[in-house]
């Protein structure tokens, strides 16, 4: 084979293996979120058979004339922030606990992962009870100050209630990825590390984290996405109150493109979140490739 | 072989012919508490007529997958909506039923919420009410005899049922719509200046002419809600409809702003529960405190539906065939915009019949006509007021934005 | 080097810690057993006369059988294709070390950075276009789209733990790619594939809005999540069937996931890397 036949063979190679997955993006993603990206450009209450063309007007609103935008935007930063730091550090616990030898260890993984797997609606109203009727009861017992406050009524401490049960719900997704991670590092590496008289705190940070770093990469990048899409929880739990309180950026579009009828102006929105994570994910991608240790 | 053969034919013909009797009308409808009567009626449709209705029946997020369906083409042949404001949400997709035979056996005033520029473009479901739930024998055992009519007789009220040990009421701040169900009634009668016009009165909120911080009876309606929240117990902002409902079915607290939507609940969790309306105050001015009366849930038929005769022809059987007419009143159990219908055996329903024949004020779900989306980001605005993240200047500045913000767009 | 002692210690400390982590699933459970009236009048007491009939109510309204089926099918559809699409092109990916490769991982990886809702519409539109709405398979089809980023994510991560020396060794065999790939490379990645089951499976018989978007219009397709739902209403609760509900949705799950813990196997690469 010429050198050229050689090139073009690899590129179709490359091409056929990769194109079943490009497609199905393209299809099920792609052409939706262009769909969307021109309706940002129109002012449409989403029903209307013609929408109005607007040009960059949505665009120039958001940035400038939109205050419950702004303060979704610094309630999702700080839930962002948070929520990452939170899920993997407990995570990643949990995970180096549950890879040793331990008895009943599979039942304990199961057990942290099922509030992966209960439907939101559910988890809303299950916690909702705790927090009021439930902490009322366990005050009532035990006098223990802390119960008796509004964790979902007072704005500031409905903050940390959604962050806790946004971990809580989370962690077992992660322990999943972690535990899988923890899995592919060759147990004698690590032997290798304690005969050469590594402590348990050493061997941690010179051995298994770098080889685990394509596990934290991929943890820490889905989990700042999802932390500044986070939606779910927040809607069943508080639905972004008391007021706008606890309302993410995620929430603050859901409810202007189909509660207010504004889907163009919604759709405006959705664009920038995409962009900001975007940003964000690069970064946060490249920083961590560096990292990474191949075997 | 030949036998087989001729078998399947035989089932292939009788299959088609099964076939070609009944038409299916696709329908998308909320209020899944009300699925079990909407699919005994739609049995019973079946059983009279031969026609099908094939029913899907969703809660939350039904605004969303309606919107969904019209835009892909899915479009179903009746949905569900509210009055007023949605009339001009869905205008280009509702069939006009002026001319239709049944409409003349509806209630007239139900119409008003349905009718746009004289042409009626949905068929009102069911007429509702709603004001301050009380529980009579909560009352009576903390020695209420006489039901407050004013805010002042409200407080008294309130601070009798605390000398008792019992919580007044529970708040049901934590849904936003309970916000505007209970804030707006305190501005029911309107300002003087408007005379009850409320078609006036939203048209200058949508060009801008008025705004809350000039309406000065808004001080009405936050100082309602003060009252609320201050004896709405140690967790107000807390209290949802279940809480509500639970509370005041056990007797542990007096009162709930809510609806006659909310007797099944409550009578479902204390069956001996006795229970009534107090009006809504109006600050002080008794004589205009009422209850909020009207016919908002509305059914609608899609212009462009392929089975649209066949749902017209449904609906005709449900005004006008006996079943039909004793539908809402008899299995549902609220009170039916048809002419002529019997009163449902329920406790709220008969209160507000009682109060209407009395001359108590009942007004309509004005509300509604505020262009659609107002009704949650007003709601939102409210709670947040009440959660004290604003004090009573900034939240009527943030009604004022979000009003004129909504209002721009929708127009 | 004795570990037992430690780890029984460890081991106690976690079950004290689950117990307490699963209490708000204890109260699904205790209060799928109360009836309804119990259950409003409160949420945290032990049922007084604990009843099946709500199971056997809810089992009955959610005509289990068929929508459990409708469920497996959407899931199955769903992750089979995942895995599949996403193992050869993350592999492909991870490989091939050329600009092209990075953007094309980038582009199949950026939809994880797009909020579901904001093109939730456009994707119903598209697919009752392509006659994929109304349907479990079309639903498991759509899958594909939402479940490949991710699980691409996942494989040309840990493709990298995999010498190429045994990519080499494979064309020296004479196979195709794609038999290369499903045969040597395939099973050394069985940790990240049982994993990327685990997350898809999970989230797909558990997902509730794309179902409710594509699957309203027939309701011999609804999944089991939607018939749970819709005990849920804005003015009435069935408390009492929708936990019961949420139960018997939850089970299947639960299950599956156990059994498939016992597939990974520890070491496997260590055992790959020596040879």
């Amino acid at each position: 084979m010429t050198v050229l036949g050689k090139r073009i063979a690899r590129g179709v190679e490359f091409a056929a293996l990769t194109l079943p997955a490009v497609a199905a993006i393209v299809v099920v993603v792609m052409v939706p979120f262009g769909m969307s990206v021109v309706n940002s450009f129109m002012k449409w209450n989403g029903l209307d058979k013609k929408p109005v063309f607007i040009g960059l007007a949505n665009y120039v609103e958001l940035f400038t004339d939109d205050p419950n935008l702004i303060a979704a935007l610094i309630f999702t930063l700080f839930f962002t922030v948070a929520m990452v730091v939170l899920t993997n550090v407990i995570a990643l616990l949990l995970a180096l606990a549950l890879n040793q030898p331990l008895r009943g260890r599979n039942l304990l993984r199961a057990a942290f992962y099922v509030p992966n797997i209960i439907s939101l609606i559910v988890i809303g109203y299950i916690w909702r009870f705790i927090f009021s009727k439930g902490f009322d009861s366990m005050y009532a017992a035990t006098g223990f100050a802390p119960l008796n406050l509004s964790w979902l009524g007072d704005p500031k401490l409905a903050f940390a209630s959604t962050v806790f049960v946004s971990v809580w719900q989370a962690v077992g997704f992660y322990l999943v990825i972690y535990i899988a991670g923890l899995q592919t590092i060759p147990y004698d590496i690590v032997e290798a590390a304690t005969l050469d008289g590594a402590g348990p705190i050493r061997r941690f940070f010179d051995v298994t984290l770098p080889l685990l770093m394509p596990s934290v990469t991929v943890a820490v990048f889905y989990s700042l996405s999802n932390a500044l899409k986070t939606f779910d929880v927040i809607f069943s739990l508080t639905y972004g109150g008391p007021g706008t309180a606890t309302t993410s950026i995620a929430l603050d579009i859901y409810k202007t493109a189909f509660s207010d009828s504004r889907f163009g102006y919604g759709m405006a929105k959705s664009v920038v979140l995409f962009l900001l994570i975007l940003v964000v994910g690069l970064l946060q991608i490249g920083f961590f490739k560096k990292r990474e240790v191949e075997s | 072989m030949k036998r087989s053969l001729l078998a399947l034919a035989i089932f292939a013909i009788a299959l088609g012919g099964a076939a070609a009797q009944g038409k299916t009308v696709t329908v998308l409808f909320y209020s899944p508490e009300l699925t079990q009567q909407y699919d005994d009626m739609a049995a019973e449709y079946q059983k009279e007529s031969g026609n099908k209705l094939d029913l899907t029946v969703l809660q939350a997020d039904y605004p969303t997958v309606l919107r969904a369906r019209l835009n892909s083409g899915d479009i179903p042949d009746v949905f569900m909506s509210s009055a007023y404001a949605d009339n001009d949400t869905y205008k280009d997709y509702v069939y006009d039923l002026s001319n239709e035979p049944f409409i003349k056996d509806m209630v007239p005033t139900a119409l008003t919420g349905v009718t746009v520029n004289g042409r009626v473009i949905g068929y009102p479901f069911l007429v509702q009410s709603h004001s301050f739930i009380y529980n009579k024998k909560v009352f009576r055992d903390a020695g209420i005899t006489k039901l407050p009519t004013t805010l002042k007789e409200l407080e008294a009220v309130c601070v009798q049922l605390q000398s008792k040990g019992i919580q007044p009421f529970a708040t049901g701040f934590k849904e936003w719509w309970v916000l505007p169900q209970t804030a707006w009634q305190a501005l029911a009668p309107l300002p003087a200046s408007y005379k009850g016009d409320y078609s006036t009165f939203v048209a200058d909120l949508n060009s801008g002419k008025l705004k809350f911080k000039n309406i000065k009876e808004m001080g009405q309606v936050f100082d309602l809600l003060d009252l609320i929240k201050k004896y709405g117990g140690n967790k107000p902002m807390e209290s949802d409809f279940n809480d509500q409902c639970a509370s005041l079915a056990t007797g542990k607290v007096a009162m709930i702003h809510q609806g006659n939507w909310a007797e099944d609940t409550i009578m479902k969790t204390n069956p001996n529960a006795e229970i009534g309306y107090l009006v809504g105050p109006v600050g002080n001015e008794a004589a205009k405190s009422g209850i909020m009366f009207d016919s908002n849930q509305t059914i609608r038929v899609a212009k462009d539906g392929k089975n649209r005769q066949a749902a017209l022809d449904w609906l005709n059987w449900l005004t006008t065939s006996a079943y039909g007419k004793a539908w809402i009143p008899t299995m549902i159990k609220q009170m039916s915009p048809i002419k002529g219908a019997v009163a449902p055996a329920a406790q709220l329903a008969k209160e507000t019949s009682a109060m209407i024949a009395k001359g108590v004020p009942s007004y309509s779900w004005y509300y509604q006509r505020f262009p659609s989306g107002l009704e949650q980001g007003l709601g939102i605005v409210l709670q947040g007021y009440c959660a004290g993240q604003t004090d009573r200047a900034r939240t009527l500045d943030a009604l004022d934005q979000t009003y004129a913000k909504i209002a721009k767009a929708a127009d | 080097m004795t570990r037992a002692p430690r780890l029984g210690w460890l081991s106690a400390i976690l079950f004290a810690l689950a117990i307490v982590y699963l209490y708000p699933l204890f109260l699904v459970v205790i209060n799928s057993f109360k009836g309804f009236a119990e259950i409003m009048a409160n949420v945290i007491a032990l049922p007084s006369a604990p009843t099946l009939d709500n199971f056997a109510n809810a089992f009955k309204r959610m005509e289990y059988p068929r929508l459990f089926l409708n469920t497996l099918i959407a899931t199955l559809v769903g992750t089979t294709g995942v895995v599949l699409l996403s193992s050869v092109a993350g592999h492909k990916l991870s490989r091939t070390k050329t600009r092209l490769s990075w953007i094309v991982f980038i582009f199949l990886v950026a939809p994880m950075m797009i909020p579901f809702h904001s093109f939730m519409i456009g994707l119903v539109k598209v697919a009752k276009s392509l006659h994929l709405t109304n349907s479990v398979w079309g639903l498991g089809v759509l899958y594909w789209g939402l479940g490949v980023p991710l699980a691409t994510f996942m494989f040309h991560g840990f493709v990298k733990t995999i010498p190429t020396e045994l990519d080499e060794s494979a064309i020296i065999d004479g196979c195709g790619p794609l038999r290369k790939f499903f045969l040597v490379i395939f099973p050394l990645l069985k940790p990240v594939t049982v994993s990327v089951i685990v997350l898809n499976a999970m989230w797909m018989w558990n997902d509730f809005l794309l179902p409710l978007l594509v699957l309203s219009g027939n309701k011999q397709a609804m999944t089991l999540q939607l018939a749970a739902y819709n005990f849920f209403g804005q003015y009435k609760v069935e408390w009492n069937y929708a936990m019961a509900g949420v139960l018997l949705t939850l089970l299947p799950a639960i299950v599956f996931y156990l059994a498939l813990q016992r597939q990974i196997i520890e070491g496997m690469v260590a055992g790959a890397v020596k040879s």
